[in-house]
């Protein structure tokens, strides 16, 4: 058929989707009856909290409005972070870029080219300092996005920082993200194993959880990091079931150390996506938050109500976006946030209309908190907490895709956890699955994407604006580090840094977060404190 | 057909590991009868020329998303040329402004692919290449 015989056969015959199955291959059934679901439906903030954590939900009060942000030098992030509060931000999310990911200075030869490009670059005491300039730890909590074993460096400076301000760190409130294997872009083992030994990475990253439980009470120890597992392009039931079964990983191997379930489970927090597929989002979310209540009851024994409550952050999924047609993106993530609404979310973060081609615009940035704040304030979707419970289509789903998630972490506990699973690959063969069969989908039609495989328009002119880094930024970064390093009393570094090391090498099973602090206190940059940990085991850096 | 048993280095330089279509470009290189040498994460650009001299390889895949591609691409083609290794063609991908793209062709860059390409179109330009 020609494109125009084509377009005369749709207006005669009708426009149909190509088929009924949901993103994650859930068929869809033409209509939902009583007959499909006629479960028990406990109240919103009763166990096993499926319809929400509070009776009230966002009447009590609103979601956190807490959108990404991190870009070039410590100053330039800084002045970014005042901006979005001033617009209507509620919370900080604080990313850091791919060097600090990677416990990298910005003078590393294969890091310089990255310094400040996807976060901001931080290696020294005072970037921190300079980061939260003006920012009151206490009153608005932040979200640190740094994994092991770098968050124990990330953490310490911003320890030391609200001391060095006075603040007690029992009035912290905020997250460090923290979560070992699926920060650098989802569970890909070569980001894993390239720059840390493994197996040093999760105990460190313990130890920052078993640092900071009793220290800083309302502080949370991990986020989770199920959205970058999503990112990958992985089902809605992988998401759920890889993120559950490294909980349950951490969770084993913290009580191993002898703590309390009921001590710090309430302070495990997790980090999902919000895709495009409204409903088996909703469904998603409602499914873990019933996963995770059953598995701290019934599997760890938690007593403490608050461990029972599953917390996320949400960043809608930017796997849907497109360089194609970007106006079209603000539509989509609106459509993203509100199925985190509508499924009861703890905090937002809307993805940028101008994600396919860099870093949100202040412009951007700016929409992206409007989008939240029309849902929040203009839609009345807040008004009932989980408004979508009960009905049959959507109380069906979230059982599928429970059920569905329960079998696969039956899988990986079978295989020896998460953990064992990545380290032998078996994590890795999943998410390279999953990307094919995407990128299959979108190929054949199978997936339909508005401006990429239907309604495509070819020529087409770029009329967004596009953010830009300050052209000196690296340059700058490079020189502050070198400078820095030369501008020091050396003596107390290298003592903390030997110190370091003889531990490292000699006792690693102690808690290494009170030393990793000291070398930070002694004005040790990041890199130089990983280096002591590699040169202690052993391990060699690409180069 | 001309590119049959053509070889390709595909991996990321500098620290960026976003490799989702680096991983798909590649199978549907392989795919279509291509040789893939899979370079992976965490490439310098001397690393990547030499893998090529000594695969004797007939072209180069890249992709970027952190905004390094200029850097990376000033640098691979200046290690190319020094190496006198102009006849291998370089092929670039990801997220790419696209006053960038023009400046990348400037530099000699054979072909960039931005998000939402089809696969049709990836593996025709890239095997008009090799006409």
């Amino acid at each position: 058929m020609s494109q125009k015989e084509e377009k005369m056969s749709t207006y005669l015959e009708g426009e149909r989707v190509p088929h009924f199955r949901s993103l994650s291959g859930i068929e869809y059934k033409e209509v939902y009856r009583r007959s499909e679901w006629n479960g028990e439906l406990p109240d919103p903030g009763e166990y096993p909290f499926t319809r929400g954590i509070h009776p009230d939900m966002y009447r009590g009060r609103l979601w956190t409005r807490r959108q990404q942000s991190g870009f070039g030098t410590p100053e330039e992030s800084n002045e970014r972070i005042k901006y979005l509060l001033k617009v209507g931000q509620t919370g900080i999310n604080m990313d850091a870029d791919v060097g600090t990911k990677l416990g990298l200075d910005p003078d590393y030869p294969l890091a310089q080219a990255d310094v400040g490009l996807q976060g901001t670059s931080l290696s020294t005491y005072e970037d921190m300092r300079v980061l939260y300039k003006d920012i009151p730890l206490d009153q608005v909590s932040s979200t640190l996005i740094i994994n092991p074993p770098y968050s124990a460096v990330i953490m310490a400076q911003y320890l030391l920082l609200a001391k060095e301000r006075g603040i007690p760190w029992e009035k912290l409130i905020g997250t460090i993200m923290n979560c070992a294997l699926t920060q650098l872009i989802g569970p890909t083992y070569q980001a894993q194993i390239s720059f840390f030994p493994i197996d040093l990475t999760v105990k460190i990253g313990l130890d920052v959880m078993e640092y900071m439980v009793p220290r800083s009470p309302r502080w949370n120890i991990v986020n989770i990091n199920a959205y970058n597992v999503r990112e990958t392009g992985v089902s809605a039931p992988q998401e759920v079931a890889f993120s559950m079964s490294l909980a349950a990983d951490y969770i084993r191997r913290l009580t191993k150390r002898g703590l309390e379930v009921d001590s710090f489970a309430r302070r495990m927090a997790f980090f999902s996506a919000a895709h495009i597929d409204l409903f088996e989002e909703v469904a998603k979310l409602r499914a873990m938050r019933r996963i995770w209540a059953r598995m701290l009851k019934e599997k760890f024994g938690a007593k403490n109500e608050k461990s029972l409550w599953f917390r996320t952050a949400i960043q809608t999924s930017a796997l849907p976006l497109t360089a194609q047609q970007p106006l079209n993106n603000i539509v989509r993530a609106t459509i993203q946030t509100l199925a985190a609404v509508l499924a009861g979310t703890q905090s937002i973060h809307t993805t940028g209309y101008d994600e396919a081609y860099s870093l949100p615009t202040e412009e951007s940035h700016k929409l992206s908190i409007r989008t939240q704040q029309v849902i929040a304030y203009e839609t009345k979707v807040v008004n009932s907490a989980d408004p979508l419970g009960g009905s049959y289509l959507v109380e069906s789903l979230t059982d599928q895709i429970e059920e569905q998630s329960l079998e696969l972490m039956k899988l990986i506990e079978d295989k020896g956890g998460f953990i064992q699973c990545f380290k032998e690959g078996w994590v890795e063969e999943q998410v390279n699955e999953a990307r094919y069969k995407m990128a299959e989908a979108i190929e054949t039609g199978d997936h339909p994407v508005v401006g990429v495989n239907i309604f495509r328009e070819e020529e087409e002119d770029l009329k967004i604006n596009i953010f830009r880094h300050a052209t000196d930024m690296q340059a700058k970064r490079i020189r502050y580090v070198q400078e820095y390093r030369k501008n020091r009393n050396e003596e107390p570094v290298k003592r903390a840094l030997e110190n370091l090391y003889d531990l490292v090498r000699r006792k690693p099973e102690v808690n290494l977060f009170e030393p990793i602090m000291e070398a930070v206190e002694a004005r040790a940059t990041l890199q130089e404190i990983c280096d002591a940990m590699r040169r202690a085991t052993d391990f060699v850096i690409p180069s | 057909m001309a590119f049959k048993g053509k070889r390709f280095i595909v991996g990321k330089l500098g620290l960026d590991g976003h490799d989702n279509g680096l991983r798909i470009v590649s199978k549907w290189l392989t795919d279509s009868g291509y040789e893939v040498v899979y370079a992976g994460l965490y490439n310098s650009t001397k690393r990547i020329v030499q893998i090529a001299l000594e695969e004797n390889a007939n072209a180069i895949g890249i992709s970027f998303l952190g905004g390094e591609h200029l850097f990376y691409a000033h640098q691979l083609m200046n290690e190319l040329h020094q190496n006198e290794m102009e006849d291998v063609k370089v092929v670039l991908g990801g997220v790419i402004p696209p006053d960038d793209v023009r400046e990348l062709k400037g530099l000699g860059v054979h072909a960039v692919f931005t998000p939402g390409t089809p696969k049709r179109k990836i593996l025709d330009t890239i095997d008009s290449l090799f006409q």
